[in-house]
């Protein structure tokens, strides 16, 4: 009987031919049919040649080939073929560096990595290319397969690995080529790593003895350099921030961490501080560049590097024996010390309290660097030299050392340390003038601006106080008086040469800038006034006075550079935001020096502006008062972030002694603000003054100063009991305070500053930045406010502002988003009248207007000839964008006027949707109006109320689907058609947004009866919603993130809710829903898969239930059935029990779903038992290898039955399932999944051996022309194999070997 | 007889304005806009200023609603715009010819013959699947009866913009 040949060339066999002594007689047979999962590839007995074989084919018909590899009993081992698997991958490395045909290149040292145990090869390849760059990815080949078979690999093995690597290193320590053997170590770290928890103590142990003594310098400088080497990339590779992946998860990560912590950080340190020592004395004494420099600054980096770690000191392994929450720990200590500065604390812990404090290292380092200064005019050094760069990095770092390391004796022992460091440090920067000087002549900043990081680091580690001390131990005047000097300089440096590169002064500036925002941070954060020395207070000050002048400077040097800096504005404003920040910081410490100099410049400027009318060209005055007024809005007030802003305490407790209103310098600043704001109401002066930008500052500064000045609310409670202690301070912040309050000036402030945002808003056409201002910050912020609202809507000029709103056409000009905001904030303010139906009674007043003319342009008989021209557009718009502002403002007092007006336009709403079904804005807008009002109304509404908004919504959504199911769009330009999708998108967020709001009837509820009395039942809606909605959400629109997620959040909030319901639904409908829960099943984002696998245990958990309760559950989608004809259908459960089992075995996932899949997986199992059984048999079966097929059989056993498992769904039962889960994956994922990897790499082991034997000789190939059967197409297909298709089965090629051996392979028959 | 309907309907297109002017601030991206005398739509629109002091400007980019190309313009944002009347009408589809004419019905029950689908290779190929996969899959099915073609008008020009499917599923 003859098979055809694709059954046998699959891999899965050995086939044997016996060619015998006289050639003649070919005997073949095959020899075992097994599933591919051989352990290693064994030899054929003495006079036997094996061939292994694999083929794959793409696509059927398709190319298609196969090839094989012919292996006598000396196996793989042979000499030749090793030469051979070199000489290919030589050959590879070349091409792709010269780029010929990288692809093919690629894909030969891919096959090498993926081929199963190519150590020999690697190894030979190491010790014997020529080639560097094949030594390169040989070593990145033993790498990838150590790491993938490492559960294979025998612990001589994996030990013979490592040492062959640190061997390789150190013996060939003096190759030129450095990347090599960087890349060699690297190898060596992470398969050390790999195995950390395997290794005892005294195999690192032996590891480690080579490393020291390589590092100790007794097998010469260039072994030395290695080792230093190898422990960095051991000490990167055990950082879990720089540490590889390989597959593994956290918990390991962690475990390595701490144990290379406590036992050997300070061992390595211990070593390179030694190596370091001994070799930097001969570099003193050295008179040029000598090869220890070398070493010096790899151990210094080394060390940087350690003194880098996150220490975690006691307090890790504490926190490992409590589990997994050693990590949610971690990130808390990232977030808090985030907040700070970029500058990170170096927390060793008290064990290195004498290696680094109290053995003199400090000194050691600080002579070091003294005595390097000394040689950087000597050839071979200078102030950027690798050497020097290094030293001073660690001397900044050993800045920041703080924590347990010190004894706790009050900081004294800190405060000798830092005086120590700062003695040698501020030699690189004193004096600054002349230090500056010499930058500009040429000099490296390097030295500068490493001195000032390190005052930043000192910074963040003191206090003020302690910090401004320290430096008078060494001179008369204090750090900060230095600091600020410092700062002058830079200043000058930045208002003399401004350039758009970032100079020093650029990076020097930020970095002090800093420093100060680290000192004035803590003043705020502890609460102490005053805590700042007098000496800090004048250095501020100076400072300040010299940031507003450079300021202004660079304003009006600005002006004519309009540029193309619009780009990037985002950017610069946030950065500009943070700069001002603590700009403002600095003002506020000196703050009695910089109130008077704010008002002097300020006026100043006015006063300029006035005198200069018309005659010179005011656009620099402009600028610089732009720029003031950015400056005293950061200084007079905080920002709120949602929050009333108190007053700004250093403004509080400054001037005690000044009671009477008029005279307190800020109201002197702030009126004087107000008076010129004031000015701009004046249409004269308005157009020759007030430009757009100017304004933009004006409504800026008023939005801000007004949030905390402008009526304060009383402030009552905790300030009285304490009244007899800070009388004076009271006083003085009640004349600050009382200056805008409700009684004094306030109202004529809150006049001015409406009739201010009248006129932004009709005499700026066009000036969208500044509408958006007015609207979004001024207005909003004001109606926020209960104080003032009441007061608010008293005013003539509110009330002009509301008539010009409701009345004027202009108002249709502004940008319709701005429109909406205004009638938000217009609907808001009511909530300052007096009886509730005063102010329904103003919203009807409001609105009726709009309602109005959009029921009668609806009514219109012509409505679809005119509604598409785009005067009609524009109305329909803006009155949807009024109306939805309106909406969206809906509270409990105001909520049935807002009703009524949306109730009054529900029909015109539907003719509108129909009328302008292809102009996506309008649609949107609909949607988006119906969506916010739904939002807003639902949970007040009344039954009969309720049951006529649902109405509404099914209709609309009726209409919505049915203009667009099944539409396609047919444009030349793609833009637009990604655009529509992008429209179609939108839509649907909105109509999902409009159904969770359906949703939420049923949680919260104010309604006088239950809506049920009318015959509406919440879930029924909206799972009739689902339906109408879900046949547009394609699988390409769940693409959108947003979208996606609020889908699935829907979804699964109705299945655990209201899962009783989703088996009523129809087949098809039930089917969509199903295929989306899959596809989130397999999304990226790990919110989207954990609502689906919730939405699974929802759905699993009611069938369970409810058939245990003798229910049907979900009937005749769960169970499976037979089609008449054949065909199988497995019920639901069964499915989504197979995927998540596929998809926890053997797919990659956060391991933070672990639990919700544990949660969904659960009441699977309890549904479908069998199909469990099946599963778990299916996979028991996969398992050749009987130690791994026992362990499995355990562990699923254990994952059902341990920890008392019992057949419940209550929480504890959970609980308990999660933790079998867990520990169940940890068992078995690890060999489940090496398994499908090799599964593939086995082909292509066979495949290059194919490749390379087109060389060598021993090894034929053959291509096969009939489509392969799908059941061998391995993903080898993506080689591309393709070649010369021959007829009839295999012919074996005449081979060209030199013994002669030549055979013709005759078809295999049995 | 049908053409002469056909021209008086186009007659009363004319007549009709085919522009309006608008502010430019007020326009929106996914709004339409005259550009160089093309009707577009607007795809980007940003802002900025002539000179720090100067007034606002809106920059303008926007795609030809016809052959797709890309237009741009910078108008000072209180100046009036070209807004193009863009109208769209639905006609079922009787027929496809094989050079990728159409053939319409109208409302008052005259055929349209002058459009075809789009010349572009690949769009075209797209059409015709969909509309074959809508007449196979249906049994019974009556010569472009529940396919809708929706045509695009402004300012003078013509052209298919969209296919649905109006068939009995809801």
């Amino acid at each position: 009987m003859i098979r055809p040949i694709w059954e046998y060339i699959t891999g899965l066999f050995d086939v044997h031919l016996d060619f015998g002594p006289e050639f003649g007689g070919i005997r073949g047979r095959v020899q075992a049919i097994k599933p591919m999962v051989l352990d290693r590839w064994i030899m054929p007995p003495f006079g036997w040649i094996k061939i292994n074989t694999d083929g794959s084919a793409m696509g059927a018909p398709g190319n298609s080939a196969c090839g094989g590899i012919f292996r006598d009993c000396k196996g793989a081992a042979d000499l030749a073929q090793l030469q051979a698997t070199m000489q290919a991958i030589e050959l590879a490395c070349s091409s792709i560096q010269m780029h010929v045909n990288p692809a093919a290149a690629e894909a030969t040292l891919l096959s090498l990595s993926q081929s199963p145990r190519p150590y020999h090869a690697c190894q030979f390849i190491l010790e014997n290319s020529q080639l560097a760059n094949a030594r390169f990815q040989a070593a990145g080949a033993i790498r990838d397969a150590a790491i993938r078979e490492w559960a294979l690999l025998e612990a001589a093995d994996r030990r013979g690995l490592i040492s062959f690597c640190l061997c390789f290193i150190m013996n060939n320590a003096n190759s030129p080529e450095g990347y090599v053997l960087v890349k060699v170590a690297s190898v060596a770290a992470q398969l050390l790593k790999r195995g950390w928890p395997d290794f005892t103590a005294a195999e690192k142990d032996a590891f480690f003895l080579e490393v020291k003594e390589a590092v100790n310098g007794s097998h010469g400088l260039d072994v030395q350099f290695v080792g230093i080497n190898f422990l960095e990339s051991l000490v990167s590779e055990f950082s879990p921030s720089t540490s590889t992946a390989m597959g593994l998860p956290r918990e390991f990560h962690e475990q390595c961490r701490i144990s290379l912590e406590q036992d050997y950080m300070k061992a390595f340190y211990c070593w390179v501080q030694y190596a370091a020592f001994n070799v930097s004395s001969r570099i003193i004494e050295a008179h040029s560049e000598i090869p220890e420099v070398k070493v010096c600054s790899a151990a210094l980096r080394l060390m940087i590097q350690i003194l880098n770690w996150d220490f975690r000191g006691k307090n890790a392994v504490e926190n490992l024996k409590r589990g997994i929450d050693v990590f949610y720990d971690g990130m808390k200590q990232e977030n808090s010390s985030l907040r700070r500065s970029e500058c990170i604390f170096v927390q060793p812990g008290h064990a290195w309290h004498d290696m680094l404090i109290s053995s003199g290292h400090v000194g050691w380092l600080l002579n070091f660097y003294t005595a390097l200064r000394q040689k950087f005019s000597c050839e071979g050094y200078w102030l950027d030299c690798p050497l020097a760069v290094s030293a001073r990095k660690l001397i900044v770092q050993f800045c920041s050392v703080t924590g347990v390391i010190f004894p706790s004796d009050g900081g004294h022992m800190q405060r000798q340390h830092l005086l120590q460091l700062l003695a040698g440090i501020v030699q690189w920067m004193e004096p600054p003038d002349a230090v500056a000087k010499a930058i500009k002549s040429g000099k490296s900043e390097s030295e500068l601006l490493d001195g000032c990081r390190a005052l930043m680091s000192v910074a963040t580690v003191t206090t003020p106080v302690v910090f401004n001390e320290l430096l008078k131990n060494l001179r008369p005047y204090g750090t900060l008086t230095l600091l600020s000097a410092l700062m002058c300089e830079v200043s000058k440096d930045l208002m003399e040469n401004r350039t758009d590169d970032e100079t020093w002064s650029w990076v020097a500036r930020d970095i002090l800038l800093d420093t100060w925002t680290t000192l004035l941070m803590q003043l705020d954060g502890s609460g102490h006034n005053n805590s700042l020395p007098p000496e800090g207070i004048s250095a501020a000050a100076n400072v300040f006075a010299l940031i507003v002048d450079s300021g202004l400077k660079a304003a009006s040097a600005s002006v004519l550079s309009d540029g193309d800096e619009y780009d990037f504005l985002q950017a610069s404003v946030t950065a500009m935001d943070e700069r001002l920040n603590s700009y403002a910081l600095i003002g506020r410490a000196s703050i009695g020096a910089t109130i008077p100099l704010l008002t002097e410049r300020f006026s100043e400027r006015v006063m300029r502006l006035h005198q200069g009318k018309g005659i010179s060209d005011p656009t620099e005055t402009l600028e610089e008062l732009y720029s003031l007024l950015l400056i005293t809005g950061h200084i007079l007030a905080d920002e709120g972030q949602g929050e009333t802003p108190l007053v700004p305490k250093e403004i509080e407790s400054s001037y005690t002694n000044i009671m009477e209103v008029d005279k307190h310098p800020v109201v002197i600043l702030s009126g004087s603000i107000i008076r010129f704001a004031e000015q701009s109401l004046d249409p004269e002066m308005r157009t020759s003054f007030f430009s757009p930008r100017l304004m933009e500052a004006v409504v800026w500064f008023l939005a801000r100063w007004s949030s905390t000045y402008l009526m304060p609310p009383e402030r009552s409670g905790e300030n009285k009991s304490s009244y007899e202690n800070c009388n004076e301070t009271q006083h003085s912040t009640n004349a600050l305070l009382s200056f805008c309050g409700e009684n004094n000036q306030g109202k004529v402030v809150l006049d001015i500053i409406i009739r201010i945002s009248l006129s932004t808003l009709l005499s700026y056409p066009g000036e969208k930045d500044l509408q958006a201002l007015t609207c979004y910050q001024l207005l909003h912020g004001l109606v926020k406010r209960r104080n003032i609202i009441s007061h608010l809507v008293t005013l003539d000029s509110w009330r002009d502002l509301a008539n010009a709103f409701a009345n004027e056409r202009v108002f249709f000009s502004l940008n319709a988003a701005h429109q909406r905001s205004l009638a938000q904030t217009l609907t808001l303010s009511t909530s300052g009248m007096k009886t509730p139906e005063a102010s329904n009674q103003y919203i009807h007043n409001l609105t009726s207007h709009m309602t109005a003319s959009l029921v009668e342009l609806s009514s219109k008989n012509d409505l679809k000839t005119i509604a598409q021209q785009p005067d009609i557009i524009l109305l329909v718009s803006c009155l949807l964008e009024r109306l939805r502002g309106v909406a969206r403002a809906s509270e409990p007092r105001t909520q049935k006027a807002i009703y009524q007006m949306g109730f009054s336009v529900m029909n015109p709403v539907l003719i509108f949707l129909q009328a302008y079904k292809d102009e996506s804005i309008v649609v949107y807008l609909l949607l988006k109006f119906v969506t916010d009002w739904v939002d807003g109304q639902i949970i007040y509404l009344e039954a009969q109320e309720t049951a006529a908004v649902v109405d509404f919504c099914m209709r609309l959504l009726q209409l919505y689907s049915s203009n667009n199911i099944g539409k396609i769009s047919i444009s030349l330009s793609n833009t637009l058609r990604t655009g529509a999708d992008a429209e179609k998108y939108k839509d649907l967020r909105a109509l999902l947004q409009l159904l969770s709001s359906l949703c939420s009837k049923d949680l919260v509820d104010f309604a006088s009866e239950p809506i049920e009395a009318y015959g509406t039942s919440i879930s029924q809606v909206v799972y009739m919603g689902l339906h109408i909605v879900t046949p547009l959400i394609t699988l390409d629109l769940l693409k959108y993130p947003k979208l996606c997620h609020s889908y699935f959040s829907l979804l699964s909030h109705m299945l655990e809710v209201y899962p009783e319901i989703i088996a009523q639904l129809n087949v098809e409908a039930f089917r969509h829903i199903l295929a989306t829960l899959d596809f989130g099943l397999h999304h990226q984002d790990v919110e989207v898969v954990d609502l689906c696998l919730r939405a699974v245990k929802a759905l699993a958990s009611h069938h369970y239930k409810d058939s245990g309760a003798g229910k049907v559950g979900l009937g005749s989608h769960a169970t499976s059935y037979k089609e008449p004809d054949g065909k199988f259908h497995e019920g639901i459960l069964g499915r989504f029990l197979r995927s998540l089992l596929q998809l926890l075995l053997f797919e990659d996932y956060s391991t933070d779903l672990v639990s919700s899949a544990a949660d969904a997986l659960l009441p699977l199992i309890l549904c479908e038992q069998s199909v469990y059984q099946n599963l778990a048999n299916e996979l028991i079966e996969m398992q050749v290898i009987p130690t791994f097929r026992s362990r499995l059989t355990n562990a699923l056993q254990s994952l059902i039955s341990s920890n008392n498992l019992s057949s419940t769904l209550d929480r504890i039962n959970h609980q308990r399932f999660r933790k079998n889960l867990h520990s169940f994956l940890i068992e078995v994922r690890g060999f489940l999944r090496m398994f499908v990897l090799r599964g593939h790499c086995y082909g292509s082991g066979c495949f290059l051996a194919a490749r390379l034997g087109w060389q060598h000789g021993s090894v034929a190939s053959i291509d096969v022309k009939q489509a392969c059967p799908s059941s061998i197409r391995p993903t080898l297909a993506g080689f591309g194999l393709n070649g010369p298709v021959l007829n009839g089965l295999a012919i074996l090629e005449p081979n060209p070997n030199p013994s002669g051996l030549r055979a013709k392979w005759a078809t295999i028959g049995l | 007889m049908s053409d002469e309907e056909h021209q008086f309907e186009s007659k009363a297109d004319a007549g009709a304005s085919k522009t309006y002017p608008q502010q430019a601030g007020t326009i929106r991206k996914n709004g339409h806009i005259v550009i160089k005398g093309r009707p577009c739509k607007v795809v980007e629109v940003s802002t900025s200023k002539t000179g720090k002091h100067g007034h606002a400007k809106c920059h303008f980019v926007a795609i030809d609603i016809f052959n797709g190309k890309k237009l741009e313009d910078i108008v000072p944002s209180s100046h009036n715009c070209d807004v193009p009347h863009v109208n769209r009408t639905d006609y079922q589809l009787i027929d496809i010819s094989e050079d990728g004419f159409v053939s319409l019905l109208t409302e008052n029950g005259n055929t349209k013959d002058d459009l075809r689908l789009p010349t572009d290779e690949s769009l075209l190929s797209q059409c015709r699947t969909y509309v074959f996969h809508r007449i196979q899959i249906k049994d019974g099915f009556e010569q472009g009866k529940d396919l809708v073609v929706s045509v695009m008008s402004a300012m003078g020009e013509e052209q298919i913009c969209a296919l649905k499917d109006i068939g009995p599923k809801n």
